[in-house]
């Protein structure tokens, strides 16, 4: 970001931001916390550069930020009369919080581990156990690879370059990166993807995001639209073709938008009054770059005209940026954002719990833009901590976070938790001169049949075609192997386990929990039906196999 | 079946029909028998209505099947024969094909913009050009979202060898989720296929066990799989549970069911599978129609797909296209005829399409090029008037002089001869309503019975 050098010399950084508070308002129905009104910044923070901090917003430690949004939840409960759902227990916080940080299931050490944990703050320390670590990183960088390239996942460009992007997003997340540098250090790349080297192995890969502007088909008006939607939550995209129906959004808005980007397939247009502008197809219309909100970028500063968008953008003035950051954080970890679809911050369209939502995004902005504070806090609050379970479908209002929704894991997770109950190693192949070394190979295809990124996780949405991969593929099949399955190996054979203690390990193994007694009996019962070596290890595989086709193993609840 | 209408919401709707499938899989998926084919939808094909889409991969040639030129420099060295329909003439090398123009409607007037392999395919196949985040679904999706019967032992749409390197989103079902998928049987190239006896290869991905899986052992894991959902379903209630615990009900119910039969090729006569062709296309079109006589509303066979670019005839293009004719007459006449003589051509919607022509000039190499401005489609079957030319190109073969059709009206077209009302809206991940066929369309009314 330009402007941090500058504030480390001491000056202040150039104030190219302050939408007026009246385009402001126009945009936000009625909901305008960022107001222009600002003093100096918080000094104690070393990472933002803009100047401004809101106005009367005191910063809240994280124990604070979650009381308060236990606070604004409860009183909502009550004042609606809702029925809050029992608290979660520690087997179902472990295997939520576990799949929520860090992508996968826990192990069967760290559920007996957490299960028998009698500290009174072990969900607290859990969740910091699970940032450090690099599956958190990984599993960040699954999920930002999703949302960026949203739509053309599968986009064969752009599919060659996501390693690239993976790797560049893990690198960032594992140093927790502020979430503002993450969006400008995007917004800002090259569009063109590095040259790799001649012959590529991992250690000289060249993280890129390329594969952004690549899904997008490096075309302006495809990266604008995306832009806008991913980092503002602003749908502008209608707009590229004819102004919004729904809202107050212009085509000459979405192409001024487009304007910060350059597309080397279209010149400049004739009659343009400068390098920067553009013409909109089928028009005679001509347009400069304008940020969404009306407001000019500050040319004098000879910055590039993405650099500008992107302080623009990132500004913690900026209405939209904080929000829609919030929003699709609190989504992940409840399974749905106070506005909804995620992606869609509309006047026509507003937020189940207003103010929570602009509380939050103060205090991320506020924090930095600080992405394990935001976690921390949400990991910690009731809501958070309740149970999903439900006996009638009638109980999920997904808006009032009165219950946990079950959600279907993404490809990522269900293939991570997959490896981690199973003890299925990937097959490696060696790095050959001008051939990139394709490690994910297994966890590629498996992610090409159970891709549904953009379709709600709360929805139910399995097909016929990802049952019978479950139940006869590859992965699960080996897994089940008498000969080739570590885990039933490592369960079948030792010989110091009872039958009891080995369909515990099982169920740990895959439902990250202990068998009620109902379930110990039955499954010890089949087992114990024909004592031979083999035919015990038979029924050990197909109790192993049962629990890794379930519904409670497959989803996040 | 036919009970699904005017639906303003899929995603709601799509929920409560699982709430509604959850509340019998909760009660029969353990203990009741799987009903084995018993409702044989073949018994009243009046009531059901099919669409068998012939995808020709690549963007054919129209200067070379269905609109030539002969005597034009751009015409090439294929002749023109007559068809069985007075006046329309088609390619020398489609000759039973021409004997059954009585089906057909030949649209000569396509007219399109995109030129690009990725962004037609995706045109003409969801209906409308990619723009993420939007997930247009294509056009099995949507009709298998419409016509399809939640409940039935075969899936609503299968896809039988597709090519999706061109653009994998336009062979899925977008916004309408997994359970609109296809079934893609046969080769994938997608996921590295080779070479291999062609024909032999049209199976489901994972419809059997493992080896060394017995049928006792697939029967207990089974039970004890139904125990353990049932189990947190019925304290799970949300459509996510429930939508899982259907998805296996129905694999299940299709590994166990006769009705998987349907895939065993073998069971028809070997001069009927000698008719159709020994290749992957033949008998993916004998499948097809397999396929529809078993109920299934939407199935697509594509032909140039798998270990080439099919119609993509930039260079060499006369011995290619005459080699793909030859794969495609006897195929597609075959199923048209056997359709009819099983009273089902007249419910069977037959779309033959690419995802756009080829230049009119033959270039250096004696290929043709990607050409969108004018170019043929062919409709047939069931609520099509056959037996008829629609449009017209210039003798050039360069520009449409009469009937501009765009991709949007196609598949109005398409819809409304199905019974589905192409300006439905569809509730999509973006939260906007989209209509199943883009609001400019004007069906092509001469076309519909």
């Amino acid at each position: 970001m330009g402007c941090k050098a500058s504030r480390r010399g001491g000056a202040p950084a150039a104030r190219v931001l302050g939408p007026p508070a009246a385009a402001v308002a126009l945009l936000l129905a009625g909901t305008c916390w960022f107001a222009a009104d600002t003093h100096a910044a918080d000094n104690s923070l070393d990472v933002t550069c803009t100047p401004a901090a809101p106005a009367a917003a005191p910063l809240l430690s994280v124990e604070e930020l979650t009381a308060h949004i236990d606070h604004a939840l409860a009183d909502a409960w009550q004042r609606d009369g809702t029925t809050v759902a029992p608290p979660a227990d520690d087997a179902e916080f472990l295997r939520r919080a576990s799949l929520d940080i860090i992508g996968k299931i826990p192990s069967v050490s760290e559920v007996e581990q957490f299960l028998d944990d009698a500290a009174p703050d072990k969900r607290r320390q859990l969740v910091e156990t699970l940032l450090n670590r690099g599956a958190y990183a990984q599993h960040f960088a699954n999920t930002w690879r999703n949302l960026l390239l949203a739509g053309a996942a599968e986009n064969v460009q752009s599919q060659i370059n996501t390693p690239q992007l993976d790797m560049w997003l893990r690198l960032r997340f594992a140093v927790n990166m502020p979430y503002d540098r993450l969006v400008s250090d995007i917004v800002n790349a090259p569009i063109e993807a590095p040259q790799q080297p001649a012959t590529p192995n991992m250690r000289s890969f060249i993280p890129s995001p390329a594969a952004f502007f690549q899904a997008n088909e490096q075309k302006r008006e495809m990266i604008a639209a995306s832009t806008a939607r991913i980092f503002l939550g602003v749908q502008v995209g209608c707009a590229q073709c004819h102004d919004h129906p729904f809202s107050d959004w212009t085509q000459r808005d979405f192409w001024s938008l487009a304007a910060f980007f350059d597309d080397p397939s279209n010149g400049i247009p004739p009659g343009g009054s400068s390098a920067n502008a553009v013409s909109i197809p089928d028009s005679d219309i001509v347009v400069e770059p304008v940020f969404l909100d009306g407001t000019q970028p500050d040319w004098q500063t000879e910055s590039a005209k993405r650099e500008l968008l992107s302080q623009w953008m990132t500004s913690r003035t900026n209405p939209f940026f904080a929000r829609a950051a919030v929003n699709r954080l609190w989504d992940h970890f409840l399974g749905r954002g106070f506005v909804h679809p995620v992606d869609d911050l509309d006047k026509a369209n507003p937020p189940s719990h207003p103010e929570l939502l602009d509380e939050l995004a103060r205090q991320f902005a506020g924090h930095g833009f600080d992405l394990n504070y935001l976690i921390r806090a949400i990991t910690a609050t009731r809501a958070y901590q309740l149970t999903s379970r439900a006996s009638s479908v009638e109980d999920s209002d997904l808006s009032t976070f009165a219950r946990m929704p079950v959600r279907r894991m993404t490809a990522d997770q269900l293939f991570a938790s997959i490896v981690q109950a199973t003890g299925y190693r990937q097959q490696r192949r060696r790095a050959q001169p001008g051939v990139l070394p394709d490690l994910a190979d297994a966890a590629a295809a498996f992610r090409a049949r159970f891709s549904d990124s953009t379709v709600p996780r709360t929805e139910a949405e399995t097909s016929i075609l990802q049952a019978l991969t479950l139940m006869n593929g590859e992965l699960v099949s080996t897994a089940t192997d008498l000969e080739e399955s570590e885990t039933l190996a490592a369960v079948a054979d030792a010989p110091f386990l009872s039958d009891e203690e080995r369909i515990d390990s099982l169920f740990m193994a895959t439902l990250s929990r202990r068998p009620d007694a109902e379930e110990r009996a039955r499954f010890v019962e089949y087992v114990g039906r024909d004592d031979s070596p083999g035919e015990h290890k038979q029924a050990l595989a197909d109790v192993f196999w049962a629990l890794l086709n379930s519904a409670e193993f497959a989803l996040n609840h | 079946m036919r009970h699904r209408k005017n639906r303003s919401s899929s995603l709601e709707l799509s929920r409560r029909d699982l709430l509604r499938l959850s509340t019998a899989g909760l009660v029969t998926s353990a203990t009741l028998p799987w009903l084995e084919s018993a409702a044989d939808a073949a018994q009243q094909p009046a009531a059901r209505r099919s669409c068998i889409l012939l995808w020709m991969n690549g963007g054919p040639s129209q200067m070379d099947t269905f609109d030539l030129k002969p005597g034009h420099e751009n015409g090439g060295s294929f002749q023109e024969i007559a068809t069985s329909v007075p006046g329309i003439k088609i390619s020398e090398h489609l000759p039973k094909v021409a004997a059954m123009a009585e089906h057909l409607a030949i649209i000569r007037s396509m007219s399109t913009k995109e030129g690009d392999h990725g962004r037609a395919t995706h045109l003409l196949r969801n209906g409308y050009l990619p723009q993420p985040p939007v997930r247009y679904p294509t056009l099995g999706s949507l009709v298998a979202h419409e016509l399809g019967d939640p409940l039935a032992e075969l899936p609503n749409f299968v896809s039988i060898a597709p090519f999706r390197n061109f653009n994998p989103a336009a062979y899925g079902p977008g916004f309408l989720g997994s359970q609109y998928a296809p079934l893609i049987v046969g080769q994938d190239n997608n996921a590295g296929a080779e070479e291999g006896a062609p024909e032999d290869d049209l199976t489901v991905a994972d419809l059997a066990p493992p080896e060394g899986v017995g049928s006792d052992t697939v029967g207990e894991r089974i039970d004890m799989l139904a125990w353990l959902n049932n189990r947190f379903v019925s304290d799970h209630a949300a459509p996510p549970a429930v939508g899982y615990q259907t998805a296996y009900e129905r694999a299940i119910k299709l590994m166990r069911s006769k009705a998987a039969k349907v895939f065993d090729l073998d069971e028809e006569p070997a001069e009927v599978r000698e008719a159709y062709g020994r290749n992957r296309f033949g008998q993916g079109c004998l499948l097809a129609r397999r396929l529809v006589e078993r109920g299934v509303p939407f199935v697509e066979v594509t032909l140039g797909g798998v270990n080439s670019i099919g119609w993509d005839t930039h260079t060499g293009n006369f011995e290619t296209v005459k080699d793909l004719s030859g794969t495609l007459d006897p195929a597609w006449a075959t199923l048209m005829s056997e359709l009819d003589a099983r009273g089902l051509l007249e419910s069977t919607t037959i779309v033959w399409m690419g995802e756009f022509g080829r230049t009119p000039k033959i270039n250096q190499n004696t290929g043709r090029d990607h050409y969108p401005a004018a170019w043929t489609t062919v409709l047939g079957g069931g609520g099509i008037r056959g037996g008829q030319v629609v449009g017209r190109t210039s003798a050039d073969g360069t520009t449409v002089e009469d009937r501009k059709i765009s991709v949007p009206d196609l598949l109005a077209t398409v819809c409304t001869a199905l019974g589905i009302d192409p300006m439905k809206q569809n509730v999509s991940n973006v939260g906007r309503p989209i209509r199943i066929v883009d609001t400019d369309a004007v069906p092509i009314d001469e076309v519909l019975l």
